[in-house]
């Protein structure tokens, strides 16, 4: 690249140009140099340039020491965001601050925040700020959380702020609902963290009588200890063990036995057992049982609730699935309307980059849409006047005007939405086995301890409800209770630590089960970046043309012109996009094309990009989608490990051919549409194959949804992350064969647990039937078995992952 | 003897008081952002010597 580049004096120097300062992207076409501090950095736009000198004059330049990842790219073009200040945009998504009420509240959801540096600048950047108050920005879920005073510094100033430095704002679906999960984490930290408190003082009063052992403790003293024990166990767990108490009621209300019961009845029982036991004299109190059982349960289930929040904040779909504003022209005038507020036949402008926010027919000549995110293909399509253009689509290349026919519920993406939506639903009561064997066991324990009863009170009644206790605490299902949540937290610990976010249980017990993965092709398996491959040229100063090529693409924002990233300079006059032929313009006095064979040089269109005159060829390439660079790896691992593979893709056959090739899978079918898609899924189903789909685009969602396991991109459209089941954050394909492989090991260490459980309840209950445990020792097994659990179920964090 | 009639109720008040912070850590959001606070301490010195945000360097 630098030779051709240093050929020509007019190309500024690209040897530093390699990357940005700001965004550390590659840089393409003309490159921008900024003095930063004292050195001569270079940037790839004027967006990013602008974004490092801000951040230095602001006095924050500690952001480059501090950040672990890249900045997004920032963006010069000037965005009209007054619709941020629009009074319903307020009245919907902030709320008056309770404390001082000319401040406004409002969560807005960030994207392009990669690392703690990132929360670190824009919380620094948005105080310098007047009339800001609190802020908190947190960059795990990408929310920032703002007060500030509207008549003082506007929300759209504010938001400016935030898109100089390349963040880009969305509105989050509402601030209701962000309230209500804010309070929820809090209320069950709280849960824990008195639990935890209090838990210590229960079992410090209890080992004062376990550290009795010749009984030599006056009663009295001994009471006061049980009852010391019995004051601090009550809030544990009647406020930090109500989870499991109201689960178990919901449970008997609908007349089924589940994990809640199952705790619940633990818990209680240990509770009225000491309680009982104080108040008569008893042998035994197992106070630090209860509170202790509270506290392991709370706290798996937190970790378990994290992970799920922080993958349900990242991929919050609607805000950026579909516009919340439009641009639409009324008596004359361009402004900008929620969504909602769309009414038929109104005029919709739509903006090279901005997704298109209804269906309607274009009024504008030609314009093409890219219509990814719906079909799959990763060429924008051209639109002629009178086309549909589809709600969900983003325009490319030109902006258009559309007459919106559809609206709202009415339109096709929401249409898709709403079959997702179904398929979902209808994907139901994969994993309760757990749960069927806690009905089983508590039924049967109860039924034990019935006839145990029954049997002591014939032979020696004044000994029977000791020992029915006592094996009602020794059986005390805490082992089988903690197996599962035990092993599912620590596994979602380790998913997330490999950057793989898993929504629910079911998905992480059907990976384990997988024996067929079906990909989807662009975005999934391929980068959906374009790149040359493969180039001719037919002049001999092969430079010079590629330069020319640069240059024209330069003055398109066609996504092939991605592959043309080299930094050109040569002037581009009367530069002119004729959509659906390619791109001509005139260089040193001489026009140009580059586009399709029979636009830029009058030969038959073979699907290569050609450069020409008009007349001559000058040098032709061949555009793809770059495969990404574990594909391959991952694919051989799967094919190895005796699974099949196959690609069901929207694009067109022979590139999905070629890349099947590349990889080695014999299975795919291509120009699939969603149902299609879906169908080629039922299908192997009802071959009793367990699928598993990965995918990224709108156009996956409904497989994703019917599938056993669904694993969405995390760079792809936020409608296939909701109806996935794994979300997989960083760019890397290889995170599913590691995923799968923590699956598996999570699955073996559920059956140990399991066995472990039933093992102990088989040896311990006889023994403790025949009378030879006293519960005191019972409430000590019961106990270990259960940390026996839980300590076994880290054991899951232990799997090999690259990093 | 008579020290456990001591010692107890200072135990639980400790124990109040360690619980009326943790509420109040909580109420006031301590543990909402966990992942920044942790460069501050890097760039503390700094903002110390100058860029610190005064109110006229506000625009």
């Amino acid at each position: 690249m630098n030779a051709i580049v240093g050929k020509f004096e007019s190309v500024v120097n690209a040897k530093a140009a390699s990357v940005c300062f700001h965004c550390g992207q590659s840089i393409k076409g003309d490159l921008v140099e900024e003095k930063v501090g004292s050195q001569l950095q270079a940037f790839c736009c004027t967006g990013c340039s602008a974004a490092t000198l801000w951040i230095n004059e602001a006095g924050l330049s500690d952001y480059y020491d501090l950040r672990t990842e890249q900045a997004p790219q920032a963006n010069a073009d000037n965005v009209d965001l007054a619709a941020w200040d629009h009074p319903d945009t307020l009245a919907k998504h902030a709320r008056i601050c309770n404390q001082d009420n000319s401040y406004h509240e409002m969560i807005i959801s960030v994207k392009g925040m990669h690392c703690a540096a990132c929360a670190w600048l824009i919380d620094r950047a948005l105080s310098k700020q007047k009339g800001v108050g609190e802020i908190s920005v947190n960059a795990v879920t990408g929310r920032l959380h703002l007060r500030w005073q509207q008549d003082v510094s506007p929300l759209s100033t504010l938001v400016t702020c935030l898109q100089r430095l390349g963040y880009r704002a969305f509105l989050t679906r509402g601030s209701e609902l962000e309230q209500s999960r804010s309070k929820e984490k809090k209320q069950l930290l709280l849960r824990i963290g008195l639990a935890a408190l209090v838990a210590m003082q229960t079992m410090m009063f209890a080992e004062a009588l376990y550290l009795d052992t010749s009984n030599a403790m006056p009663t009295e003293t001994r009471d006061m200890f049980r009852w010391l024990c019995f004051i601090t166990a009550t809030p544990v767990v009647f406020f930090s063990g109500m989870p499991f108490i109201r689960g178990m009621l919901n449970e008997l209300r609908q007349k089924t036995f589940g994990m809640d019961f199952l705790a619940a009845s633990s818990i209680l029982l240990a509770y009225f057992g000491s309680l009982y036991q104080t108040v008569i004299g008893g042998q035994h109190v197992w106070y630090d049982a209860a509170v202790m059982f509270v506290l392991f349960l709370l706290v798996a289930r937190f970790l378990e609730y994290r992970t799920k929040q922080i993958a349900y904040e990242q991929s919050d779909a609607l805000a950026r699935a579909q516009p919340y504003l439009a641009n639409v022209i009324r008596e004359d005038k361009q402004m900008a309307i929620p969504v909602d507020q769309l009414k038929l036949e109104d005029i919709l402008c739509i903006n090279p980059g901005e997704s298109v926010a209804a269906d309607g027919a274009l009024l504008s000549d030609a314009a093409a849409f890219d219509e990814s995110l719906l079909t799959g293909e990763a060429r924008p399509v051209l639109k002629n006047q009178g086309d549909f253009v589809f709600a969900g689509s983003i325009g490319s290349l030109q902006s258009a005007r559309l007459r919106v026919t559809k609206v709202g519920r009415d339109t096709e993406l929401s249409q898709l939405l709403f079959r997702v939506e179904s398929a979902q639903l209808k994907k139901s009561g994969v994993v309760h086995y757990a749960e069927t064997i806690a009905r089983y066991f508590v039924l049967g324990i109860l039924l034990i301890t019935a006839l145990v009863f029954l049997y002591w009170q014939q032979f020696d009644s004044t000994r029977a409800f000791e020992i029915s206790l006592a094996v009602l605490v020794v059986s005390c299902p805490c082992a089988l209770a903690l197996a599962l949540p035990a092993a599912f937290a620590s596994a979602q610990s380790a998913l997330a630590k490999i950057g793989v976010l898993s929504f629910n249980n079911d998905g992480l017990v059907n990976l384990a089960k997988v024996d067929t993965f079906i990909f989807d092709k662009t975005g999934t398996l391929t980068q959906g970046k374009m790149t040359r491959v493969d180039e001719h040229y037919y002049v001999e100063d092969s430079a010079y043309a590629l330069a020319i090529a640069c240059a024209l693409e330069k003055s398109s924002l066609h996504p092939l012109a991605s592959a043309f990233t080299e930094a050109s300079s040569l002037p581009v006059k009367n530069a002119l996009v004729i959509p659906a032929m390619g791109i001509q313009g005139d260089i040193h006095g001489r026009q140009y094309r580059i586009g399709r064979a029979d636009f830029a040089c009058h030969k038959t269109d073979d699907g290569r990009l050609w450069l020409g005159d008009g007349e001559q060829a000058w040098a032709s390439f061949s555009i793809q989608d770059t495969v990404r660079s574990d594909a391959k790896e991952t694919v051989t691992t799967l094919l190895r490990e005796g699974l099949q593979v196959h690609i069901a893709s929207g694009d067109a056959q022979c590139k999905v051919a070629t890349l099947a090739n590349t990889l080695g899978i014999a299975n795919f079918s291509a120009r699939q549409s969603p149902e299609q898609k879906q169908a080629y899924l039922k299908n192997l189903q009802s071959q009793h194959h367990i699928v598993a789909m990965v995918g990224d685009g709108i156009n996956d969602a409904l497989v994703l949804a019917s599938a056993d396991i669904s694993i969405a991109m995390g760079a792809g459209a936020a409608i296939a992350q909701r109806s996935a089941d794994m979300l997989i954050c960083g760019e890397r394909l290889d995170r599913i064969v590691q995923a799968r492989n923590i699956a598996i090991k999570t699955q073996k260490i559920i059956r140990q647990n399991l066995q472990w459980a039933l093992l102990y309840n088989a040896v311990s209950i006889p023994v403790t039937a025949m009378g030879l445990i006293h519960p005191g020792f019972a409430a000590l097994g019961m106990v270990s078995s259960s940390l026996l659990v839980s300590i076994n179920a880290l054991r899951v964090r232990n799997v090999q992952v690259s990093p | 003897m008579n020290a456990l009639f001591v010692l107890i109720p200072v135990s639980i008040v400790f124990l109040l008081i360690a619980i009326g912070i943790f509420i109040w850590a909580i109420r006031s959001n301590q543990f909402e952002n966990l992942e920044s606070a942790a460069l501050d301490i890097l760039t503390s010195e700094k903002n110390e010597l100058g860029s610190k945000p005064k109110p006229s360097d506000a625009d």
